[in-house]
């Protein structure tokens, strides 16, 4: 082997070294770093695809005037598109006060966040908002939406986050089964694919008396989440050799997940 | 020579950019193409030693800060079985294994065979996202390998791998910007098979 190559090996082994050896502080501190140096990006191509997905509207919303007009002496089809564009509407305004509402009804205090990425990573379930800790978005937080609980900060940088979904195995939240005594650790399971797989509710005892259909809530219990959150429906329940294990759907559609809200901690309540 | 190695680490960090915009497609089993790898791959083949490992530091430093998971949190007595993670620095490893496998061809590749070079990208990402599945199973215990998991692991290799020609169509065109000849240290002769 050549002296420099030689060289080149040792200082590798010493940067690999020394990169396997930094603390978790300094490894949030080098993450905070790296996302603060990609979220401009983050934000102009999310921005961008904002922009595309309005064009592609206009273009379909061009076609459809277009068809209106050809049949334009046909008043009865008009009359239909009319009333379908108006039920869209009409979904599209339930959907944003549904919004609002959970907002201003939340009884904790919350800020809404959109969503600019999706999935980045091949193995863990997360998504980028575009909140940070300019906005009072800390480690940790929930991350919630109208249907129930989405999962939890991971990784603030300035302007961005990234949140780690109820669906990756890494986020175990402590949860109850409405109705029953039984308490237990919900997560999502390794290598399942799918906008929302199944979620694995474990250390239930084993006589318990589960049964599908059945709705599962945050216990509060483990200072992580507030408790009575939705996570899902019972989908089916294995007694075990040592503990009861049930499988979960997820109460939010993790696919369609656009607007979320960070539960940031009351003003109020610091010292 | 140091031109073209500027120009390959400014290339892989644009790989770097491109690759937060290149999203999992559910509809293959949330397959994705790994553009990063890829720029790795392709650049390790035409570089030398040194230059190889330096980027596999980069890309392996940049992929971690980006990937790495934090702890659980929480109570410990609530949460006493939690899942663990990858530790920060071992996609570094992984690119100089991967980054070793491709210099092993770099004669082949210098002789024009880019191809061989292609197909083997393929393989060493299946081979990296295999031990890096096999690596997280080691972490947590319990160990799964769904059927979905092999085709992720298939499917993101697959759709990576049909992005190399373009990768080192590029490398190409900066080696002749950079007057670089792509060349393999070990021949004897001094002939020069790619300018």
């Amino acid at each position: 082997m050549k002296p420099q190559n030689l060289i080149a090996l040792l200082l590798f082994i010493v940067g690999a070294v020394w990169a396997l050896t930094r603390s978790e502080r300094s490894v949030r501190s080098i993450q905070k770093s790296y996302y603060s140096a990609i979220s401009p990006f983050l934000k102009a191509g999310s921005a961008m695809e904002t922009g595309a997905s309005e064009f592609i509207q206009e273009v379909e919303h061009s076609k459809m005037w277009e068809t209106k007009y050809k049949l334009a002496k046909e008043e009865l089809d008009e009359k239909r598109m009319e009333v379908a564009h108006l039920r869209k509407l009409e979904i599209e305004n339930a959907q944003l006060n549904q919004a609002l509402t959970f907002q201003q009804k939340a009884p904790f205090h919350v800020i809404a966040a959109k969503v600019i990425r999706r999935q980045p990573s091949t193995w863990w379930r997360t998504v980028t908002i575009d909140r940070g800790d300019k906005h009072g978005v800390g480690v940790q937080l929930p991350v919630l939406s109208p249907e129930g609980l989405v999962g939890k900060v991971d990784a603030p940088s300035i302007d961005t986050s990234t949140v780690i979904l109820l669906t990756d195995e890494k986020c175990q939240v402590s949860a109850k089964v409405e109705g029953t005594p039984e308490v237990g650790i919900i997560s999502g399971q390794r290598g399942l694919t799918g906008d929302s797989p199944s979620l694995r509710l474990r250390f239930l005892s084993k006589e318990a008396k589960i049964k599908p259909g059945m709705l599962v809530f945050t216990t509060g219990r483990g200072r992580l989440f507030p408790p009575d959150i939705l996570l899902g429906t019972i989908k089916s329940f294995d007694s075990g050799p040592l503990f009861g294990e049930a499988l979960v759907k997820p109460a939010v559609d993790f696919g369609a997940l656009h607007t979320v809200f960070v539960k940031i901690p009351n003003p109020l309540d610091s010292p | 020579m140091i031109k073209f190695t500027i120009s390959v680490i400014v290339l892989t960090l644009a790989a770097c950019l491109v690759q937060q915009f290149l999203p999992a497609i559910t509809g293959l089993y949330g397959a994705r193409v790994l553009i990063l790898t890829l720029v790795f791959l392709c650049c390790s083949v035409s570089v030398d030693f040194a230059p190889m490992l330096l980027l596999a530091f980069i890309c392996g430093f940049l992929w971690d800060a980006q990937h790495t998971l934090g702890p659980q949190g929480g109570d410990p007595e609530i949460y006493s079985n939690p899942a663990e993670s990858l530790r920060f620095g071992y996609s570094i490893i992984l690119y100089a294994m991967m980054g070793l496998l491709m210099q092993g061809i770099q004669p082949l590749f210098r002789r024009g065979k880019w191809h061989i070079s292609s197909i083997l990208a393929g393989i060493a990402i299946f081979l990296y996202l295999f031990s890096e599945y096999l690596l997280l199973n080691f972490a947590r215990g319990d160990f799964t390998f769904p059927p979905g998991v092999f085709y992720r692991i298939y499917l993101t290799s697959a759709l990576t791998m049909l992005f190399s020609p373009l990768i080192f169509w590029v490398i190409f065109r900066l080696a002749s910007t950079c007057r670089y000849t792509i060349r393999y240290d070990g021949l004897m002769s001094d002939r020069q098979y790619l300018d």
